[in-house]
């Protein structure tokens, strides 16, 4: 497969383009529309600034085109970069932990998409993106990676058509979309919306004193508020369905014997593939509405993690899953990861070694409010009690269970999270004791595994003995 | 033994409590130089009341931390701190009130360095810092044969661990 380095496809140019156009777009709002009549120094030097950078950016967008490359080999990936300080970056394709390709509308138009490689390691070559290719490209690339990775893990069993072996295990419908947009209360941020708008609205047009008419009006007709509210509601469960809909709709789960497959996204399509074997560790996260429904949220953890917002989802199997539904696609796609749902306690005591602690929040309240508010002293009191509460919820959900090479840990309160690993995925461990745990019998379990950002695991109150057989379990690990 | 498993042995140096007490010393010899300067300056540009009293209290607060960690900190960590060495797993535990046994497989260190400052100099001495996928730990005050001949034993155990995992994860 060696070749000459490749430019990217010119609509790479239209899809940077819309993306500083979206970017900018605020900037551009406040300095021409929202202070159009201001002629302060600073919006006038903002101004052309945000010109300057602006035709910078796309000056430098058509340069980036011109000069940037990328070629593959037989075990790499190369990349030229940059326009006056030239840059060669490598990736060795076995280190490519998992891989995400998105495809927005800009995408769409042209036919084509994007691609992103994620090695497990941090800092700038963390990751391989390529920003537009065409559909044969990815695939392409994807194919002779999968290649690599499976020449490697599987010996040269020979390479199998992957696609052909896929299962489904998950399709989303429009059910689960309607369950969702619920469960997301996204139906209920039209009430901040509609207070942002009225509050702007009231400055321009100065309907303060109509807006006290009305409301007169509505406070005798309250038929008329109930119909308005109503219509509110529906209007934003509506609004609320599209955008998790946008999200969340076509959800598909499906693996092969080596990779799990993610699909997801309505107008901007997003695909996420991870080798089964770079998986470190399960999340299964409940909050407290999907406690009531009876959902879950499964996450995986991989040390190719991903750093920008709207891609922070990807790597969870579908998050408004039944949890029972949930826990059979994560048991068939990855079987060495079971969830047990029982689990223990720590004893009492551990409860009041918890409370025994100083209460910091409390001291730092009583003190600051004798200074500044002497007569607001009661707050501390509120503040004395929540802490309580929460050391409590703390204790009541916090479990731990180790069996085999696995180890399961609760913790909770608000939202519940249970993380499950395995002995082989810990990359090192610490065990801490303090007089006071002393006196309980009582240690601290840490640990780490690799994600991004790192993942350290910490739980409070471990019973010594366990605490010395967890340190064992550990150190055991390399003779069995 | 408040945790029935195997500790590591190996002690760090006993110049240690004296390169501790020494660094200390200056650090918070330091911090004294720069709040009495402030102590001065509020008189005499008499900044406002409350300023001088923070420092005050600021001053106090080192003056404690000082006595803790020039008397009596080194002496302690010093008898606590123990490592140990194998080929499968580097074993670290310090600490007297607090106690931190830290566990770290061989095969997962990435880097390891000694470093030295002019007190440790002083006392050729080095500090050993092993870096792993994760995070640092650091050996403090092995005497300076002792730390290179462990760093290269480190590297060599670390290496033998990778090519034995194949090193498909890293660099």
């Amino acid at each position: 497969m060696n070749q000459t380095a490749k430019r990217y496809h010119p609509a790479i140019i239209v899809v940077e383009t819309v993306k500083l156009v979206k970017n900018s777009i605020w900037f551009f709002l406040f300095l021409f529309v929202l202070k159009a009549s201001s002629t302060s120094n600073w919006v006038i030097w903002g101004r052309y600034l945000f010109l300057i950078i602006t035709l910078w950016g796309l000056v430098s967008i058509l340069l980036r085109w011109f000069f940037h490359r990328y070629e593959i080999d037989r075990d790499s990936i190369v990349l030229y970069e940059g326009i006056f300080v030239k840059e060669k970056r490598t990736f060795a394709l076995y280190r490519v932990h998992n891989q995400t390709s998105s495809t927005t509308f800009v995408h769409q138009w042209f036919g084509l998409t994007s691609l992103t490689l994620e090695t497990g390691t941090s800092g700038e070559n963390a990751s391989a993106e390529f920003p537009v290719i065409t559909n044969e490209e990815k695939e392409r690339i994807i194919i002779h990676l999968q290649q690599k990775q499976d020449s490697i893990e599987a010996g040269d069993e020979g390479v199998v058509d992957q696609t052909e072996r896929r299962k489904v295990h998950f399709r989303s419908t429009k059910k689960d979309i309607v369950k969702a947009s619920f469960t997301s209360l996204s139906f209920l941020a039209i009430f901040p919306l509609l207070g942002a708008i009225y509050t702007n609205l009231a400055d321009y047009l100065h309907i303060e004193k109509t807006a006290k008419n009305a409301l007169d009006y509505l406070l005798i007709h309250w038929w008329v508020m109930i119909i308005l509210f109503v219509l509110a509601l529906g209007l934003s469960a509506v609004l609320g369905f599209f955008k998790t809909m946008w999200k969340y709709g076509n959800f598909v789960i499906s693996d092969d014997d080596e990779r799990i497959y993610i699909e997801k996204g309505v107008g901007r399509f997003v695909s996420f593939s991870i080798p089964k074997h770079r998986v470190q560790a399960i999340v299964v996260e409940q909050s407290i509405l999907k406690r009531i429904l009876g959902l879950a949220a499964i996450k995986l953890i991989s040390a190719g993690g991903f750093e920008d917002e709207e891609k922070e989802e990807t790597s969870s199997l579908y998050p408004f899953m039944p949890k029972q539904e949930a826990y059979r696609v994560l048991h068939t796609i990855l079987p060495e990861y079971r969830i047990e749902e029982h689990m223990e306690r720590f004893p009492l005591k551990v409860l009041w070694l918890k409370l025994l602690h100083p209460y910091y929040l409390t001291i730092l309240a009583i003190i600051g409010l004798w200074i500044f508010k002497p007569e607001w002293l009661w707050i501390a009191a509120i503040v004395f009690v929540i802490s309580i509460l929460l050391r409590i919820l703390d204790y009541w959900f916090t479990s731990y269970m180790r069996d085999g090479n696995t180890i399961q840990i609760r913790k909770g309160g608000i939202t519940n999270e249970t993380f499950v690993t395995h002995r082989e995925r810990i990359q090192q461990i610490t065990v801490k004791h303090t007089w006071l745990q002393r006196r309980f019998g009582v240690a601290t379990l840490q640990f780490t595994n690799k994600a991004k950002p790192t993942h350290d695991t910490e739980l409070y109150g471990v019973s010594k003995e366990e605490a010395g057989t967890f340190y064992t379990w550990y150190k055991k690990k390399s003779t069995s | 033994m408040y945790i029935q498993i195997e500790e590591p042995t190996e002690t760090i140096s006993a110049d240690a409590v004296k390169m501790w007490r020494i660094s200390n010393s200056v650090g918070h010899g330091i911090v004294f130089l720069i709040i009495g300067v402030l102590i001065v300056c509020t008189e005499i540009l008499n900044w406002y009341g409350w300023i001088g009293v923070v420092l005050y209290i600021i001053g106090g607060i080192t003056i404690l931390s000082a006595i803790y960690s020039i008397l009596i900190e080194p002496v302690f960590l010093q008898k606590t701190w123990r490592y140990k060495i194998d080929p499968q797993f580097i074993q670290l535990k310090h600490g007297k009130w607090q106690t931190q046994h830290t566990l770290i497989p061989m095969e997962k260190v990435e880097y390891v360095r000694t470093k030295q400052g002019p007190i440790m100099r002083h006392y050729q001495l080095y500090k050993i810092e092993i870096g792993t996928t994760t995070s640092s730990h650091v050996i403090p005050a092995i005497a300076s044969e002792q730390a290179k001949r462990l760093q290269a034993e480190i590297a060599v155990y670390a290496k033998i661990q990778d090519s034995q995992v194949g090193g498909g994860e890293r660099a």
